[in-house]
């Protein structure tokens, strides 16, 4: 059997059950209370009658008794009213006195002479409720049995207790139902909180480590299990954060040997041994450079609100590297938009992930060919070169980090390109690879959105690097 | 030339001392924040290359004491912090240039050299690159020692590209400081003054090239014309 896992689910389970055995048991209950209710009240109106009779029997002389009825009451026992009867009898079982024209019994049968009793049951096709109890009469131990007629249209009680089934007992079906509207009302208010706090838990992962489930206004029941998640988010932020603090303080203790490394060489006078020594340091320290980048990138948040121009980003990138290029017989070209392409985002993370495009279009591109930045006004950023291109096999683990393609290549740990994706990614932009045109790459950025200017664009002054 | 160097690995220190010398800066070494402060209220200097990561103090706050004394003299942050945040604090605090480690003597050298160069400071009247000399006073090209007469317009892309030599030249400051800003630039204005400059370049055996990034603007370098 499944069980139903959900709270409300549950409640609705067992209320309809609940509901189920109350519908029957409770009316049952309040039916069988009422007719000894109902019961009660018969025979003490049966006692009544029947003591006030006792001193209307006398003993006439000749030994024989007689009943001598007022008006008001004969009129009750008259067999036209037909509501209550009544009989006299003597020990021996003999009628001396009765309500019924034919002289009988109310119940036909011996007195009991020990105690008072009532009894029920159908006499003369009639459904009557009766008492019978000794009396004793100018000396003589005799019986009296009153009886009325249940069924007579003057008993009303017994018909509140018959209706109670069919019209008032069905009235707790409703009362049930609407209870239980409110049960899963009053859950499903308590369970909000959890649902919204289950929202904020989904946006915890390794960017954003920082979020904790909010405990106020949650059921007091789940707040461990809430304390004891938030403990592990601390735990594991902890975790992250000194994962990230070891890739920083490790690059950035490398930065000063590398320095004095760097120094040295510069100072060698073998050109050529300086030239070769020079090119490892360089890759060493763009290594640490990229190590710090990646733990530095972690921590930053893109601020609502903050805007990038991509073509602004593009010529300070291209102004920045346009040297390295040069000192390569290669070089860089920005084109595309002619004014500010405004996109949502962080100018000097988009900065990054272009650089590293392009550092990378450069190492790969032929000497005397150009990498080239082209700007679309629809917040797409293109990076062509005319190298070798990338195999469509390798298109979507080449942004995966340490990802070579060539493990033998020297300069490249494989992160710039990681580095591209965690910054396209921060941004809700895509990264991906095609072929360009002409040959080669072709590395697309695309933005989700680009910002409408709000003023004519002014004259841009590259600021020194 | 006077450098005061506050780096705190001596035998880094040592060696920038060496390699500084012979690009004909005399240095002196300091290693401690508070050496620094009292050498700089007493004595003068050229530039200070500032290491931020000092023993007794932030290097930082050796900068804010010069600047809060209008200590005006040109400081290069020379940091193994790399980080947006901590050039932008270096910058913010008063420092006129930042190099992070490691990094090219040749680049500290040209950056010690724009800072000298820098107006308001006496020094570097005379652009030297290759065998180019430009006289920004009296205006005067000269190629080894021959002067050679170029165009106003001419000279005045000549002493941009040189200001800022081994790095782009935006073509829109180009075109700003040719013109003006409120006079109309014809598109290709300053593509014809290049050229007109690269061709001169090239006529008087000058040993500088100038280089086009499209779509960014020029860069002169030394290599053949």
């Amino acid at each position: 059997m499944t069980r139903t896992r959900s709270v409300v689910g549950r409640t609705i389970a067992l209320h309809l059950v609940a509901i189920f055995v109350t519908a029957v048991v409770m009316p049952l209950a309040l039916y069988l209370m009422l007719r000894r209710a109902a019961d009660d009240l018969h025979e003490n109106a049966l006692r009544q009658q029947a003591t006030e009779l006792v001193p209307l029997i006398e003993r006439e002389p000749d030994g024989n008794f007689q009943m001598h009825l007022p008006t008001r009451l004969e009129e009750l026992y008259s067999p036209d009213y037909a509501r209550y009867s009544y009989s006299v009898g003597d020990p021996d079982g003999r009628v001396l006195l009765s309500s019924f024209a034919d002289g009988h019994s109310v119940t036909h049968a011996p007195p009991r002479m020990d105690r008072t009793v009532t009894f029920s049951g159908w006499y003369d096709g009639v459904h009557v409720f009766g008492i019978s109890m000794p009396v004793e009469i100018a000396g003589r131990k005799l019986w009296i049995e009153v009886s009325q007629d249940l069924a007579h249209r003057d008993v009303l009680i017994d018909d509140i207790v018959t209706d109670f089934f069919t019209r008032v007992g069905w009235i707790t079906v409703p009362i049930l139902l609407l209870l239980l509207a409110i049960d899963v009302a009053i859950i499903r208010r308590a369970i909000k909180p959890i649902v919204a706090a289950s929202a904020l838990a989904e946006r915890i992962g390794p960017e954003r480590t920082d979020l904790r489930v909010p405990e106020d206004g949650l059921p007091r029941e789940i707040l461990p299990l809430v304390h004891a998640v938030n403990h592990a988010f601390d735990r594991l932020e902890e975790g992250f954060r000194i994962q990230r603090e070891f890739t920083a303080d490790a690059a950035h203790e490398l930065r000063t040997p590398l320095a004095i490394l760097r120094t040295q060489i510069d100072m060698i006078g073998d050109r050529e041994l300086a030239g070769s020594l020079r090119a490892d340091v360089e890759n060493m320290s763009r290594l640490v450079n990229q190590l710090l980048e990646i733990a530095e990138l972690e921590t930053i948040e893109i601020v609502a609100g903050e805007t990038a121009d991509l073509v602004a980003v593009s010529t300070e990138i291209a102004a920045f590297i346009a040297p390295l290029a040069l000192s390569r017989n290669k070089t860089v070209a920005v084109s595309g938009a002619p004014r500010p392409v405004l996109v949502p985002g962080h100018a000097d993370m988009i900065g990054r992930a272009v650089r590293n495009l392009v550092e990378n279009a450069l190492a790969h591109t032929p000497a005397g060919t150009t990498v080239e930045i082209d700007v679309d006004p629809n917040g797409t950023l293109r990076v062509g070169d005319s190298g070798p291109g990338v195999p469509v096999a390798d298109r979507d683990q080449i942004f995966r980090r340490f990802w070579r393609r060539n493990r033998r290549r020297p300069g490249s740990a494989g992160l710039g390109l990681a580095i591209v994706s965690q910054i396209a990614k921060m941004h809700g932009a895509t990264i991906r690879v095609t072929d360009n045109p002409g040959g080669g790459a072709m590395f697309v950025l695309e933005f989700p959105a680009v910002i409408a200017p709000v003023r004519e664009p002014q004259p841009e002054v590259m600021a020194a690097k | 030339m006077r450098l005061l160097l506050i780096e705190d690995n001596e035998r880094f220190a040592a060696l920038l001392k060496q390699g500084l010398a012979a690009s004909g800066f005399t240095v002196d070494v300091l290693t401690t924040a508070a050496e620094a402060t009292a050498a700089l209220q007493t004595s003068r200097c050229d530039v200070v290359i500032l290491d931020l990561g000092l023993p007794d103090a932030d290097g930082l706050e050796v900068l804010t004491g010069m600047r809060d004394r209008s200590d005006a003299t040109p400081v290069l942050i020379l940091t193994a912090r790399g980080s947006l945040k901590d050039r932008v604090s270096g910058l913010q605090s008063g420092a006129d240039d930042y190099l992070v480690k490691p990094f090219a003597l040749e680049e500290l050298v040209a950056r010690l050299q724009a800072l000298l160069r820098r107006p308001g400071n006496l020094l570097g009247l005379a652009l030297r690159l290759g065998n180019v000399t430009l006289d920004t006073i009296a205006r005067q090209v000269f190629v080894g020692e021959a002067p050679i007469a170029f165009s106003a317009r001419e000279v005045a892309v000549l002493e941009h590209l040189l200001r800022r030599s081994g790095r782009v030249v935006a073509k829109t400051l180009l075109e700003s400081s040719l013109y003006g800003q409120s006079q109309e630039v014809g598109s290709n204005a300053v593509e014809v003054y290049v050229h007109r400059l690269r061709r001169h370049l090239a006529e008087i055996g000058a040993s500088v090239q100038v280089h086009t990034v499209r779509g960014v603007g020029y860069m002169i370098a030394e290599g053949a014309a």
